[in-house]
């Protein structure tokens, strides 16, 4: 393997185009590189639609770059199967099925799928890990609870628990605290951080700057497809990045190694919103 | 580890099996007791034990009756409330929907053209004997989901592509079986009994055949519980998981739409009871599918033995049709359970 040890994801020039006529369509993301080491939690931010979550659904294998190799935990992820990617990166969805009357155990419990050596039931391991994460994320008095009766917060909780218990080396969460209010954003990205202390490389795209500011340790900023900016949050984020790639003019303050962004007012009222939605994708539906 | 949730499962399994057979047991013979001859209780049971013994040789008019017709017609009726109730809860997670029952896909409707066709133009292929209207219903039934599903794929192949692809080939072949049969005023008779669904016409061989394609399509099925629970979670996530979603659900497709289709080919169209009992299940034993799919073969059973004894006694010695019956008795509880749920199903 040419990645040392350390390393969990390796992204190396990949490009990725939608739609069916890839020469004709604008490339979604563009020879994107980067290294992600193991117990880093990796923040991504961008604009709506430049490519965030192509990205990352690139790095679980559920779309596959036209150039370029991604490896994980060493391996070429082209030469991997589902499962064996399923073993090492797991990834935090943004609902959960409310419809069918699935406990909060259950639920959970499919974090283990990809594990489970049995045709029908899951071991006692798997149940003890099942009954670890429930606790981790205070969700155990939920355990019998149907997923439809749950309120955001503890869905969020519960969507952790079932990415915790997958035990994964990489973490994938796109958005984890979009519909939540103050208490458990900050909630779950301390999860989230504390996963990452515990050694899982975490992954997360937000468009909340202040949370990524708190909590990454590198910042990936996207823009049009491609990597604009790439460091730590005090390196990346300053006035400048944030006009370019939001057209948002903001103030910085900082205070000792804290940064905390405000926004004042668009950098430009008179541009539309358009500019970044590519034709490509107007037509495709991303889940 | 007294109380795990898989020990936890598996007696709430084994209960609901024990209980659920018993009483599939008792209805079975009450089954038996129901019809046009007069049949007792104990007679019921003295003959079906000397048909036991004696392996099928009859000793009297009422042993012949048993042997003969009813016997036959509930095993025939617990078969086909299993198929159609796994076909149910197999639809409804592959569709990711649970209002579809196992017609969506335009299974009945095909089934209820192929029919149409043969009854009115009068086909008949050598070899086949009586079982061309089976055949041919089942061979309809499964041409409109290859339909549903060849135009489900064009559209994306997401479980809202399904649902209106099945509307979509329901729709235009019912259209077919409707010109079909404005045509044929004067000979329609035959089909109206088969569109209304009934088990009067099962015997020995009929049973048999829907009897052990029931058994091994449903057992497949059970084997896959597990996978049933990841697909719930979408494709998406579902290969996330490291499921191989796109076969799965392709192989699954095609065998639910085969195992519906033999419920219907012999028996007619009989609705809800695919909607329902998983429904119903849920709502009791909660959503994991290695106590669904089992709960709703047992609870299916049950249904349809109820009502198939309903349908032979209400006007004796005359018979209501069993579609029929199973829609009143399914339609108003099925919107108390909308009503009910509401909330929770908001689609």
């Amino acid at each position: 393997m040419s990645c040392d040890g350390e390393l969990t994801v390796k992204v190396d020039n990949i490009s990725f185009s939608y739609g069916a006529k890839k020469s004709l369509c604008p490339r979604t993301l563009k020879g994107i590189t980067i290294d992600a080491k193991k117990g880093q939690l990796i923040g991504i931010m961008g604009p709506n639609g430049c490519g965030k979550t192509t990205f990352m659904r690139c790095i679980n294998k559920v779309l596959k770059p036209q150039e370029g190799a991604i490896y994980i935990d060493g391996k070429d992820l082209d030469r991997l199967k589902m499962m064996e990617v399923a073993k090492i990166c797991a990834n935090i969805p943004a609902d959960v099925p409310d419809d069918f009357h699935l406990s909060v155990e259950e639920f959970v419990a499919l974090g283990r799928y990809p594990f489970v050596t049995g045709i029908w039931w899951e071991g006692e391991k798997d149940e003890q890990l099942v009954r670890d994460a429930m606790k981790a994320y205070h969700v155990t008095h939920l355990k019998d609870r149907k997923l439809g009766e749950l309120s955001s917060g503890e869905k969020a909780r519960v969507l952790l628990a079932k990415g915790a218990v997958q035990q994964p080396k990489i973490l994938l969460a796109d958005e984890p605290s979009a519909h939540l209010d103050l208490k458990y954003k900050l909630q779950v990205m301390q999860a989230l951080k504390d996963l990452s202390r515990q050694g899982v490389t975490v992954i997360t795209a937000s468009h909340d700057i202040n949370l990524i500011a708190k909590y990454a340790d590198l910042v990936i900023v996207i823009s049009d497809g491609g990597i604009i900016s790439y460091g730590p949050p005090a390196e990346v984020i300053n006035e400048e990045i944030i006009r370019a790639v939001y057209g948002v003019e903001v103030t910085i303050i900082r205070d000792g190694g804290e940064l905390y962004v405000i926004p004042l007012r668009p950098a430009d009222p008179e541009k539309g919103d358009d500019e970044n939605t590519r034709p490509c994708e107007k037509g495709i539906v991303a889940d | 580890m007294g109380s795990t949730k898989a020990s936890r499962a598996k007696i709430k399994l084994a209960l609901i099996l024990g209980l659920g057979s018993i009483s599939i047991v008792l209805l079975f013979i009450l089954s038996l007791t129901t019809g046009v001859m007069d049949i007792s209780f104990q007679e019921a049971m003295s003959g079906l034990w000397n048909l036991i013994q004696n392996g099928g040789e009859h000793e009297n008019t009422k042993e012949l009756v048993l042997w003969q017709l009813r016997i036959p017609r509930a095993l025939g009726v617990i078969a086909v409330g299993i198929g159609l109730s796994v076909a149910g809860a197999v639809m409804q997670a592959l569709i990711r929907n649970p209002l579809v029952d196992p017609y969506i896909t335009g299974v009945s409707s095909g089934a209820a053209l192929g029919v149409t066709t043969a009854v009115l133009a009068g086909v008949t292929i050598a070899g086949l004997g009586v079982f061309v209207t089976p055949v041919i219903a089942f061979v309809g039934a499964v041409m409109a989901f290859l339909f549903t599903m060849l135009l489900a794929e064009a559209a994306g192949g997401r479980s809202i592509s399904y649902v209106l692809g099945g509307v979509i080939v329901g729709i235009a072949l019912q259209s077919g079986t409707t010109i079909l049969m404005y045509f044929n005023a004067d000979r329609l008779h035959s089909v109206l009994y088969w569109l209304f669904g009934s088990f009067s016409t099962l015997n020995w061989q009929s049973t048999w055949i829907i009897v052990v394609c029931v058994s091994v399509l449903s057992f497949i099925m059970l084997l896959y519980a597990k996978e049933f629970n990841v697909i719930l979670l979408g494709d998406e996530q579902a290969r996330q998981l490291g499921m191989n979603v796109k076969p799965f659900k392709t192989g699954m497709f095609i065998l639910v739409s085969a195992l519906a289709a033999v419920c219907v080919a012999f028996t007619g169209i009989i609705g809800f009871v695919g909607l329902i009992v998983p429904h119903l299940v849920r709502m009791v034993i909660g959503g994991d599918h290695r106590l669904l799919l089992p709960a709703s073969m047992v609870v299916g059973a049950n249904i349809l033995l109820v009502a198939d004894i309903v349908c032979k006694t209400v006007i004796a010695p005359s018979e209501l049709p069993i579609g029929a019956v199973i829609s009143i008795i399914g339609a108003p509880f099925f919107g108390y359970l909308m009503i009910r749920m509401g909330k929770e199903y908001v689609m």
